[in-house]
């Protein structure tokens, strides 16, 4: 497969095309991801919630009544209906609920993202040494992933904060990206195991190449896009373990997030009183967590051409 | 080329076993010999050319050699010392001065580095200069493997240059640290004929230019005859002749160095010309001690093949065959 040459790149400067590579492989990527219907609906969702996340700053600033946790509507004590001052309408104690949406939103994605980013890391280096170093060290570290991968993450979570009391957000974050990186890592391990055959591994080896400079010069580039691609699902799980963990009851009481909204609605009893309450933090959980999950299925395609509808170059 | 009587490369008993893993209900499986008491020597500065058909082990060797692998018995020298001891400092030495060039172009470069980043890497690891010299180092290495001007593949990808190309750049790497004994394991199996043509005159220039030792792996013995100072044949982990190029090919002394030069396609094949030496079926194999080409040889004799292996030591001074017959 040889490539005419390119006039384009050949007169930009060094600088520039050095990194040429990875933009055409991800200008690749775009166009596929472009032609995916379900793709374009998750990136605009995604979208979406991102808008509602920037603009939860926003609300305090007009009014100290919008603050989302502390604001209270001095004219309101009760549970409000929507209305112009108060969009999605006030909570059982006078706190609008549109400005704690937007919050939540934040919260939902600083969840998402970070817990999903730690296990990403932890089930990728995790992966690449087990299927690099191969023998006893594999062993371990699967058996380890195998024995994390059958507990039950809200469950434990759920028994870790009732022995510890109330947990701040960031230790959730971190309880649930140590127990969600295993299924990171076994397929990393399973694609470093290919890798470790390959030639050009061998290649390096011959040129003196050390371990290190192995796993992180010559197979991480090489399994990358797959952690990414799991990082989608990763914070799919996340949010809804998080907003599980909230609703239940075990969350972090400093913080407004759609479960914690979820379990105010249940807790002083309008469940079923007020849907202007109950209804929105309810469609933002599933709306967000459907826009990962369709943004890592259009990624999967993107990465595994298997994949692909046989009509995409329409 | 006069090559020094100081061999460069020395393998004395080579074996080397391959063994399917034990399961859980079963013992591990019958060994498979891929190397049986191998001796073998390359001058500095030749070109040795090592011929057998798949399987045989000539892969197997070269692996050895750059110690991809470890053997089970023997020792290899190069320069004197005993590679598979070597640690630490001696190793980083051993690893710059014995080079592989691979097989497959399109599965031996990286696709995430550019053409810069793979051939400097040796660089890289071995400490060698800063940065305006490795970059100077690389070009220059590019223009010798034939990719000129050097400039213009820098910052190039593997998936954008053609196999002939890619297969330079490999050349290019195992080059740029100035070896004294390198590998090639088949490097032309991949490319089409006019290509390989150019590759080996490439390793000729190699040659001449840095007088560098070359253990050339190929299954084509008229590759070998193009390129190679002696030729080594082997079959079934054994060597079966040894011998200056041209002595190898015109006066072919066993067996299966003839089935060898018969199975070559040429242009004027006179069917009277055929050494016949190979079984149209093969034997049923025999136990024990015997010749490894025992079954497949048209020439052998049951009481002496059949009974024990020979060795290494039949015919003249520098041209040598494993054969009771010859």
């Amino acid at each position: 497969m040889s490539l005419p040459d390119h006039p384009k790149t050949a007169a930009r400067p060094a600088g520039l095309s050095v990194r040429f590579h990875w933009i055409r492989r991800f200008r690749e990527g775009w166009a596929i991801f472009r032609e995916n219907l379900i793709g374009r609906i998750g990136l605009m969702l995604l979208g979406l919630f991102g808008l509602m996340a920037l603009c939860s700053f926003i609300p305090p600033l007009i009014d100290p009544m919008y603050h989302p946790m502390t604001g209270v509507d001095p004219a309101i004590s009760h549970s409000t209906g929507p209305s112009l001052k108060h969009w999605l309408g006030t909570d059982f104690i006078g706190r609008d609920i549109f400005s704690q949406l937007l919050a939540g939103a934040r919260i939902a994605f600083m969840v998402g993202l970070s817990s999903a980013l730690i296990s990403i890391l932890l089930g990728t280096t995790i992966g690449m040494i087990a299927g690099y170093a191969g023998r006893i060290a594999d062993t371990l570290l699967m058996r380890l992933a195998d024995m994390i991968m059958v507990m039950p993450t809200l469950l434990v979570v759920l028994i870790l904060a009732s022995l510890f009391g109330q947990l701040s957000i960031w230790t959730i974050v971190l309880l649930i990206a140590l127990f969600r990186w295993p299924g990171v890592s076994r397929v990393i391990r399973a694609q470093t195991l290919t890798l470790k055959q390959r030639p050009f591994i061998e290649a390096a080896r011959v040129a003196g190449a050390s371990h290190t400079r192995i796993i992180f010069r010559h197979i991480m580039p090489n399994v990358l896009p797959l952690s990414l691609l799991y990082m989608t699902f990763r914070v799919t799980s996340a949010i809804i373990i998080e907003a599980a963990l909230a609703f239940l009851g075990f969350g972090d009481p400093g913080t407004v997030s759609w479960g914690m909204m979820l379990q105010w609605v249940w807790k002083t009893g309008h469940m079923f009183q007020a849907p202007y309450w109950l209804l929105p933090p309810g469609i933002c959980i599933s709306l967000l967590t459907l826009s990962f999950f369709m943004l890592g299925r259009s990624m999967d395609e993107v990465l595994d051409p298997r994949l692909r509808k046989e009509d995409t170059n329409r | 080329m006069e090559t020094d009587p100081q061999p460069i490369l020395k393998l004395t008993g080579i074996t080397k076993h391959y063994r399917s893993k034990a399961s859980l209900f079963g013992r591990a499986g019958k060994p498979i010999v891929a190397l049986q008491d191998l001796s073998l020597e390359v001058g500095a500065g030749e070109i040795l050319g090592l011929v057998g058909e798949s399987g045989s082990g000539k892969s197997t060797t070269g692996r050895l050699i750059v110690k991809l692998e470890v053997p089970d018995a023997g020792h290899i020298h190069l320069n004197g010392a005993d590679t598979p001891k070597l640690k630490g400092k001696t190793l980083a030495d051993f690893r710059r001065n014995v080079q592989m060039i691979f097989q497959d172009p399109y599965q031996s470069l990286n696709p995430h580095l550019s053409i810069y980043d793979t051939v400097a890497e040796p660089l890289i690891i071995h400490g060698a200069g800063d940065e305006a010299g490795r970059r100077q180092t690389v070009c220059e290495t590019l223009g010798f493997a034939g990719l000129t001007p050097p400039e213009e593949y820098l910052n190039r990808y593997p998936h954008q240059l053609s196999g002939g190309q890619r297969q330079r750049v490999a050349i290019a790497r195992a080059m740029v640290l100035q070896p004294a004994f390198v590998v090639a394991d088949e490097p032309t199996s991949m490319l089409d004929a006019s290509i390989s043509f150019q590759i080996f005159n490439l390793l000729l220039e190699v040659r001449r230019e840095m007088g560098v030792a070359i253990l050339f792996i190929t299954h084509s013995i008229s590759a070998a005859r193009y390129l190679c100072d002696r030729i080594a044949v082997i079959y079934r982990g054994s060597l079966m002749e040894t011998g200056p190029a041209d002595q190898v090919i015109n006066n072919p002394l066993h067996p299966y160095t003839k089935a060898l030069i018969d199975a070559q396609p040429g242009f004027d094949c006179v069917e009277a010309d055929r050494y016949d030496t190979l079984l149209a079926a093969e034997r049923d194999p025999v136990g024990g001690e015997h010749c490894p080409f025992y079954s497949r040889c048209s020439q052998a004799v049951k009481e002496t093949c059949a009974t024990s292996a020979p060795l290494l030591e039949h015919g003249e001074s520098d041209h040598l065959a494993a054969c009771y017959y010859i």
